[in-house]
């Protein structure tokens, strides 16, 4: 089988799995113990008020009808109301989910840098002081609760040193609107992103840095490293184009399911730093029983997770031409 | 002067309880187009010595002392990156025991002999060193199209050949062969030593061939140099050491491997393991498995002594050729309750003999 139906197969799963997805999610919201009307039932109605609300919710249909409903708005994008807001979810949802992106993906993608970097150092220079120290580091920074990281940052470049603002996403009266660039690429925002995407750089950078001083390890004993080094090829030849680039394979999938997971934000960092993310949207919808937003916040971040295991399958391929396209 | 001379050198490891004396005082010469057979078990410091030749070892292994003298190069005075660029693969290449896993799986086995090619030299094009790449495999009976391959699309024989055709790229002038067809079947073995033989002396280089097999060096070497315990302790051309050795160890590694000549001879292995090599005391190192050890196998180390036409043995007892051999070739000789150091375990005495 070559690559290309391999694609179009894992395509087919992909819509398989969102389907499994979208259904797990209706059951959980839709069918939880109790009375599932409760759920969107304020305080305080009337009889008839809640006789309308739930005709309004289609909740008085069969369930089977609720489900195609479901699923068509969900398709569409349509997330219903926020109770809270009075607005659309998805126009709550998508800016938050946006912001936690962009702070997510750059601490992830500094973390991966330079954790795959000092991790295969670390593994080529085995039973050196630098790995010994590295890895004492980087435990440190694994075991170091978040808010106490965020913290510490902040007391040192902001109310220390003064360089960075304290937090938010932009300093009020920044004008906002225009694209995407503008939105997110001003010195303003980067200054405020600084801080943040630092504190979840620190905390992810643990795993891909012990991951890969341990596959490097295992790489270093293949026979295929001393040959290269017979070959009399340069260290950092060896070092990068063979041994990482080999024992970076099995961290692929591992990126994938940290990237998805960080997609959801963290309620921890976005907190200290007052940064308007997916994570705290999510903790104020469930605190506040926002059932809309809280069920958008879910499927976006669920989403995250099985696209971006797609993704690992691909990019796993495409990196090792050892996989069989089965 | 032979293309390659090694003296006295000693290769250590650092370990947590003293050094390693994986070679130990080895003298070796080397001429052009000359294969020379290391045999030994495995522990027995064979592949360290050969691996000492281009400085391939572990970060905790050194040369401590001796001369390597590569074609008037002194080898463990070289920097690091003159032995990379002057010595490695262009001067010194080597095939490793398994084929299959000595190529990178994440790259085609013609890209890898095409970065080899061009790394060591500067004015070849790509294209020129893929041309080379094919050449080779044509040579080799390999599909030439199949450079674009990857690893794992090689047969275990198929993935030996290539493994050839990037030990030849550079026509070094000495090839270190660790054990080149053990991982293979024994009717591949065979052409793949043939092969072997056939490209090394088309390009004229010298070889190393480093196995644990009796029958491959007696087929293949001009001479064979027997390791144990970090020492060669005999070497003779190949006609020698298969017909009189003359070293208790060589009668006994002998005796392990099938003779073509006599098919019904018993295959006797010898008891015992390779000795600890970290700081040994003085004497033979192979008295505590040697049938023939006396007091003074015990106490004093061999030297090595010249027995003609280049024949070296350190053996105390190597001048009694004829009673070793007749010896050696029983069973009972090797039996493991015979040997051992007498004073160490006294012997028990019991009613009924
Ligand atoms: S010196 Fe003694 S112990 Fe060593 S091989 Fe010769 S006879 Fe055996």
């Amino acid at each position: 089988m070559g690559l290309r139906e391999y694609v179009i197969r894992r395509l087919l799963q992909l819509v398989v799995t969102f389907w499994a997805f979208f259904t797990l999610l209706f059951v959980l919201f839709r069918l939880v113990p109790g009375d599932p009307t409760s759920m969107f039932i304020l305080d305080g109605m009337t009889p008839e008020q809640r006789e309308q609300r739930i005709a309004e919710l289609g909740l008085d249909q069969p369930l089977h009808v609720q489900y195609v409903e479901y699923i068509s708005q969900l398709l569409t994008g349509d997330f219903g109301q926020s109770f809270i807001y009075r607005e659309p979810v998805i126009d709550i949802i998508i800016v938050r989910f946006m912001n936690t992106i962009v702070l997510m993906g750059t601490a992830l993608f500094f973390a991966y840098l330079i954790g795959l970097t000092f991790g295969a150092l670390m593994g080529w220079w085995r039973g050196s002081k630098f790995e010994r120290g590295g890895i004492v580091v980087t435990l440190a920074a694994r075991s170091s609760p978040e808010f106490w990281v965020g913290i510490v940052l902040l007391s040192v470049f902001v109310f220390w040193l003064g360089w960075f603002p304290s937090g938010g996403m932009r300093t009020t009266g920044g004008e906002l609107g225009g694209g995407f660039l503008a939105r997110y690429g001003s010195t303003d925002f980067l200054r405020h992103l600084f801080l943040p995407a630092l504190t979840g750089a620190i905390v992810f950078m643990a795993t891909p840095t012990l991951l890969m001083r341990n596959t490097m390890l295992d790489v270093l004993n293949a026979d295929f490293i001393e040959i290269k080094k017979a070959e009399g090829l340069p260290e950092r030849t060896v070092l990068y184009r063979h041994a990482a680039r080999n024992s970076v394979l099995p961290i692929v999938t591992v990126m994938a399911i940290a990237t998805g997971a960080a997609m959801g934000g963290s309620v921890v960092i976005e907190t200290v730093f007052n940064w308007p993310g997916m994570g705290r949207e999510m903790v104020r919808a469930v605190n506040s029983n926002d059932y809309p937003v809280a069920m958008a916040a879910f499927f976006l971040m669920g989403s995250v997770v099985i696209i971006m295991n797609f993704l690992a399958d691909l990019a796993y391929v495409y990196l090792d031409p050892r996989v069989e396209y089965e | 002067m032979s293309l390659l001379e090694i003296t006295d050198l000693k290769t250590y490891y650092r370990a947590s309880d003293g050094w390693v004396r994986a070679t130990d005082g080895v003298s070796l010469s080397v001429d052009r187009g000359e294969t020379v057979g290391l045999v030994g078990e495995s522990g027995s410091g064979k592949t360290t010595l050969a691996k000492s030749i281009i400085r391939l070892f572990p970060k905790n292994a050194e040369i401590v002392d001796g001369s390597i003298n590569y074609d008037g190069t002194e080898i463990t005075e070289l920097t690091d990156r003159q032995l990379r660029k002057q010595i490695r693969w262009s001067e010194i290449s080597m095939i490793p025991q398994n084929a299959m896993n000595g190529f990178d799986p994440v790259y085609t086995v013609g890209s890898q002999i095409v970065e080899v090619i061009r790394y060591h030299e500067d004015d070849t094009s790509k294209k020129e060193a893929r041309k080379r790449a094919r050449e080779l495999f044509n040579e080799l009976g390999i599909d030439p199209d199949r450079i674009d391959d990857y690893p794992h699309q090689f047969s275990g024989g198929m993935a030996q050949r290539a493994m050839i055709a990037l030990a030849l790229c550079l026509s070094p002038n000495i090839i270190l062969a660790d054990e080149p067809t053990t991982a293979l079947d024994v009717v591949i073995q065979d052409r793949i030593l043939e092969t072997i033989k056939e490209k090394q002396r088309e390009i004229d280089s010298a070889m190393i061939m480093i196995t644990h097999d009796m029958s491959v060096v007696s087929e293949t070497c001009d001479r064979i140099a027997v390791v144990y315990g970090g020492r060669v302790v005999e070497i003779a051309d190949a006609e020698t050491i298969m017909m009189s050795p003359r070293h208790p160890y060589t009668l006994g590694l002998r005796n392990a491997f099938p003779d073509i000549s006599d098919e019904d001879k018993d295959l006797i292995s010898i008891p015992g393991t390779p000795p600890d090599l970290v700081d040994p005391d003085e004497g033979c190192r192979f008295a505590p498995r040697c049938p023939f050890a006396t007091e003074e196998c015990w106490e004093v180390t061999p030297e090595a002594e010249d027995y003609g036409d280049g024949h070296m043995v350190e053996c105390h007892r190597a001048d009694e050729i004829e009673y070793l051999q007749e010896e050696a070739a029983k069973k009972e000789t090797w039996m493991e309750q015979e040997i051992g150091r007498p004073d160490e375990t006294p012997p028990e005495v019991t009613s009924d003999d």
